[in-house]
């Protein structure tokens, strides 16, 4: 490998990671309020890339605007689904049963997906598509540090929302410990919602981002939700510092494994890691156990 | 346990729904018993209409239903209807050989058509073949589907996926030294169809010397290419080529000029032909060039009035998975008339194999005919865009324009 091509990949390895940051952060985002295994979270993801395609569609627009729209919907849709369908379910067996509910959405969202959009392949042509800036020998593509540029905004955002707002303290007591929550006042079923919604929010920033440098169709949410899951779980369920750096350093390993072994064992790299972290450390490598911390 | 239950009668429901569409587009048929002269003619096919291969799957749709309303309106087939029973194989190879075993058994038709890519055909094939079906499929071209033993199968195509590019490698390689390029760099989708028609080209120049410094292979659900155009970029090859379905192509076209790669000559085959690659690239296609089966400009007789009908009913010309298609359906067609009986009884189809591996058949991509394997025996035209527009570059006798080379910056 030479120096100027690993540099490229590193950079696009960085970019890609941070895209999965974003999502993988708010896929831990549930599991930590809620104990939620939220299958459909990439679901919601290519969602949020079709509206964005189709609001370029009909109004020309660029799709970043889009956001305006659905994020709000999303964290509105996000609240709904949280105190209508899943605290519906026994929290005995929430974890397990979660699984079920939103793998029965994901394949509700897939499903309408190709009932209005058809399953032809949708891509959005942006003038700068394939423009790139070029800093030491590395190409940087305009749509994929746009793409970062969101995913690490929002991630800052979801950050200080959670340590810096009265709102953020009661979803990490919540996350810690909700019947103390509940003693000292947090009305905890509301908190979880909120989070539920703000995690959903983040699907649509992500879902945004995606649509500028991928074509997108019906089913590739499936194609998300297993390296996302991978990464929850080797960052620690719960922590999201922990998503984000696990994020990053996978995305990174899986497009620098790409050069020496090919596209179809990079992939591999995600599960991989899967499996070393619950043989070593199944409580994950950067939370603490459900990651009390933030 | 309420909740319980509940929840698995929703998923249940949910999965339902999803295959519920193509349990609709099956109407139960009785046509078993070789049909009067009133009763139509049912040809059973199973076609990838969701999943990986949707999009060219929905074009030969276009094309199975376009030459059915075009034969019916015309008279029929032996004076009777012809009518369609599609079903959807979701892209899956495992589905698609149970598809064709109830439309043989339980549906009854009276004749199949062939799927949609290799993966597909080759399964659906083998059904075919067990219960001594004929089989003229439109699009799979790969060695292996004509290395299984199979003596029912016929490729309603020009050629076969390695044979495709023999044009192109016959202009690459008669270039004056100085013009001709050094390196190649190849990148294919793991298919068989998409990795023989680039694996056809990568092997005619490597055989002449040109050194091949990137040789890539990607699994069909990649979407991020951004690590392939690195390597590419990073070899500086002078000749691209790449075996693509459709979204895959676009996407590394997109990926490459990020990095901006260069080439002298990009060589895809697969997305270039779609109607929907201009839009999803932009104007950066010119000068790219790609092997095709079919083009609707082809001067073969048939052709016009297959482009009539099918453009008064799309307002679109057909593309290349439409006129495979059809051409599937002109060969049976042909088969059918000549011998003179469409029935699932297997003297009846053992005529039409028996036919067709003795006679020839005009079609809309030219005049065809097979080796004992189904293999047809002409090659594809190499078609370039040339000012925003797709045109015919070789060979010489048939072109529309003149091969650019090189390509312009992209």
């Amino acid at each position: 490998m030479t120096g100027a091509l690993f540099a490229q990949c590193l950079v696009l390895g960085i970019l890609l990671g941070g895209l999965y940051a974003l999502l993988a952060a708010g896929l831990t985002l549930y599991f930590g309020v809620m104990r939620v295994v939220m299958i459909a979270h990439s679901a919601f993801l290519i969602l949020a890339a079709y509206l964005a395609w189709y609001f370029h569609e009909r109004t020309g627009i660029d799709p970043l605007l889009s956001l305006v729209v659905t994020v709000p919907l999303f964290f509105v849709v996000g609240y709904g689904m949280q105190r209508f369908l899943v605290s519906r379910l026994r929290p005995i067996s929430l974890t397990t049963m979660s699984v079920l509910l939103t793998f029965a959405v994901a394949l509700t969202i897939e499903g309408l997906l190709g009932f209005v959009w058809t399953g032809t392949q949708r891509r959005v042509q942006l003038g700068y598509s394939g423009m790139s800036i070029e800093v030491a020998g590395v190409s940087i593509a305009v749509v994929k540090l746009i793409a970062f540029g969101l995913a690490a905004v929002s991630l800052g955002a979801l950050y200080l929302i959670l340590r810096r707002t009265s709102f953020g303290r009661a979803l990490r007591a919540t996350t810690q410990h909700p019947e103390a929550a509940r003693l000292v006042g947090i009305d905890t079923d509301r908190v979880a919602g909120l989070g539920f919604g703000l995690g959903l929010a983040t699907a649509a920033v992500g879902g945004t981002a995606l649509a500028l440098d991928y074509t997108i169709y019906p089913s590739l949410h499936w194609h998300w939700i297993g390296p996302l899951m991978a990464i929850i779980v080797v960052g620690g369920l719960g922590s999201i510092p922990g998503a984000a750096i696990a994020a990053l350093l996978l995305g990174v390993a899986a497009s620098l494994l790409q050069v020496p072994l090919g596209t179809t064992w990079a992939q591999t790299v995600f599960y991989l890691a899967l499996f070393v972290t619950l043989m070593i450390r199944p409580q994950g490598f950067f939370g603490g156990r459900l990651a009390q911390r933030f | 346990m309420r909740a319980t239950r509940r929840l698995t009668v929703a998923a249940i429901a949910a999965a339902s729904a999803l295959s519920l569409s193509a349990c609709l587009a099956s109407p139960e048929q009785g046509g078993g018993e070789g049909g009067g002269p009133d009763d139509p003619i049912v040809i059973g096919v199973s076609l990838p209409l969701t999943g990986d291969f949707a999009e060219p799957g929905k074009g030969v749709q276009r094309g199975y239903e376009a030459w059915a309303k075009h034969v019916n309106e015309n008279g029929g087939l032996l004076g009777r209807q012809v009518e369609l029973v599609i079903v959807d194989d979701q892209s899956n190879a495992d589905r698609v050989a149970s598809d064709y075993e109830r439309l043989i058994n339980q549906d009854g038709v009276d004749l199949v058509f062939g799927p949609f890519s290799t993966r597909l055909v080759v399964p659906a094939a083998q059904v075919a073949q067990d219960y001594g079906f004929l089989f003229v499929e439109p699009a799979g071209a790969a060695a292996e589907v004509f290395e299984q033993g199979f003596d029912n199968l016929f490729y309603a195509a020009p050629a076969i996926a390695d044979d495709h590019y023999d044009h192109l490698a016959e202009y690459v390689l008669a270039l004056p030294e100085d013009e001709r390029p050094k390196t190649v760099a190849v990148a294919s989708m793991d298919d068989p169809f998409a990795q023989g028609t680039a694996y056809g080209l990568r092997d005619k120049l490597a055989d002449a010397g040109i050194e091949v410094v990137v040789d890539e292979v990607y699994p069909p659900n990649t979407t991020d290419f951004s690590g392939i155009a690195a390597k590419i970029a990073d070899s500086a090859a002078d000749l691209l080529i790449v075996g693509s379905q459709y979204q895959d192509g676009v996407n590394l076209v997109v990926a490459l000029q990020q990095q901006d790669y260069q080439p002298q000559m990009a060589a895809i085959s697969g997305a270039p032909t779609n109607a929907e690659f201009p839009e999803a690239i932009g104007d950066k296609t010119e000068g790219i060039l790609a092997p095709t089966g079919y083009t609707p400009t082809a001067p073969y007789p048939s052709n016009q009035e297959f482009v009539e009908a099918y453009t008064a009913e799309h307002d679109a010309p057909p593309a290349e998975d439409e006129a495979n298609a059809w051409t599937t359906g002109q060969v049976v067609a042909a088969a059918v008339e000549a011998v003179g009986c469409a029935d699932p009884s297997p003297e009846c189809q053992e005529q039409l194999v028996g036919w067709l591996k003795e006679n020839e058949v005009e079609t809309v991509v030219g005049t065809l005919s097979w080796d004992a394997q189904g293999r047809p025996q002409s090659a594809h035209l190499i078609q370039q865009y040339v000012d925003g527009e797709i045109k015919i570059v070789l060979p010489d006798d048939v072109k529309e324009a003149d091969l650019v080379h090189p390509k312009p910056a992209w």
